[in-house]
């Protein structure tokens, strides 16, 4: 559940940096940092989007397989439960590195990237103790029977 | 089971709530508009020095005009990846093009930037600076520094201008109202970020890639015919060749 609220509150700022990126929005709201400098960096495009278009995608899939998790049809699925993992570790690394980018490359920080950074790193935590739970029901519902 | 449903009911209502809460915001900034309905003109700056720094020639079938400011990084990107291109079309007298300042306030040492290459442009050399202030901007910018002058003389120094010349310019501010025109020239015409370019009789926003910047003089030669274009400068300009407008009025 805790995943699905994060995810949302990520899909909600990649949609703010995208609407900043394709010139929707003028102007960044903006109270720490570069956001500017960093929006208009060559980094903030990849593979010919906008990282902040990737990330509305991927906050799309964590969001679907999160709240898939919390249907009783979906909970116990390993596969979903993998995919969980596997997604929230390799958005956690892409955020990290971006992260790095800024801090080392760019030389400014854009304090919704960071947000989104820290929202990235969480969902890879709660995926782990989600793992680490389920393994502990199963151990005892093995060993119970 | 009960207490399940309820905590589950709660998980999608919180959900719910901060998905509109965050889409309203999202749709309220979107909805704002760019250019604010009133502008605020410096009164002291003297209308009949804005005249921007020309490249080319101000007979050239389309005119463009951008307003930027040295700081701005966005401004910097458009000068290093897409002007190399601009100034192949103002060689070729398809284009004129006129730099107007636009120091934001956001920026600590925009004003400086413009007052380095005002002095240099005493001395002819405007646009070589205009190129070194773009190339350096993370040398001298506020966040590299609070006293970006010895960086600014090393520029002075780098495309040959007569340094002592350069200083005693840039320590009196010889050329403060001719920027602050330039930039109240930015406010008549409702200029609301940087870089915004105008070509032919658009007013375009943001950093243009070579490709868009192309479509928009294409469209403008297209829509001047064989007649060249009227310049986009309205009666308060002083440059040459502007459209008379006895009306007066701001626009």
């Amino acid at each position: 559940m805790l995943a699905a609220l994060l995810a949302l509150v990520g899909l909600l700022i990649a949609t703010y940096l995208t609407l900043f990126k394709i010139g929707v929005i003028g102007q960044l709201v903006c109270a720490v940092g570069s956001c500017e400098t960093v929006q208009t960096s060559k980094w903030a495009t990849f593979i010919g989007l906008p990282v902040a278009a990737w990330g509305i995608g991927y906050y799309v899939a964590v969001l679907a397989v999160a709240v898939g998790l919390t249907t009783e049809r979906w909970e116990q699925a390993r596969g979903l439960q993998l995919a969980f993992l596997v997604l929230t570790a390799w958005g956690a690394l892409f955020s990290l590195w971006l992260t790095y980018l800024e801090l080392f490359v760019i030389h400014a920080i854009c304090q919704w990237c960071v947000v989104s950074a820290i929202l990235a790193v969480a969902l890879f935590v709660v995926a782990v103790m989600d793992r680490k739970a389920i393994s502990h029901e199963a151990s005892v519902m093995t060993s119970e029977a | 089971m009960s207490q399940q449903r309820k905590s589950k009911g709660a998980f999608w209502a919180l959900l719910g709530a901060v998905a509109v809460l965050g889409l309203i915001a999202i749709a309220y900034v979107a909805a704002k508009p760019k250019t604010r309905g009133i502008t605020e003109v410096d009164l002291k700056a003297d209308p009949t020095q804005a005249r921007g720094y020309l490249l080319g020639d101000s007979t050239a079938p389309v005119q463009v005009i951008e307003f930027a400011d040295f700081e701005c990084p966005a401004c910097m990107q458009f000068a290093t990846l897409t002007e190399p291109d601009v100034r192949k079309l103002v060689e070729q007298g398809k284009i004129s093009y006129r730099y107007f300042d636009f120091p934001l306030e956001m920026h600590r040492n925009t004003w400086e930037a413009s007052n380095t290459a005002a002095c240099a442009d005493e001395q002819g050399k405007f646009w070589p600076m205009h190129d070194a202030l773009f190339a350096a901007q993370d040398q001298w910018n506020g966040e590299a520094t609070r006293n970006p002058k010895p960086v600014l003389k090393g520029l002075a120094q780098q495309i040959g201008l007569d340094v002592a010349k350069w200083e005693s310019c840039y320590d009196e501010q010889r050329y403060r109202s001719r920027i602050a025109a330039n930039r109240a020239e930015g406010e008549r015409r409702h200029i609301q970020s940087t870089p915004t370019f105008i070509i032919g009789n658009k007013i375009i926003p943001g950093a243009l890639d070579s490709d868009k910047f192309m479509s928009y003089v294409a469209e403008a030669a297209a829509a001047a015919g064989p007649r060249p274009a009227t310049p986009a400068m309205g009666p308060a300009s002083g440059l040459p060749g502007a459209k008379k407008d006895t009306s007066g009025a701001r626009k």
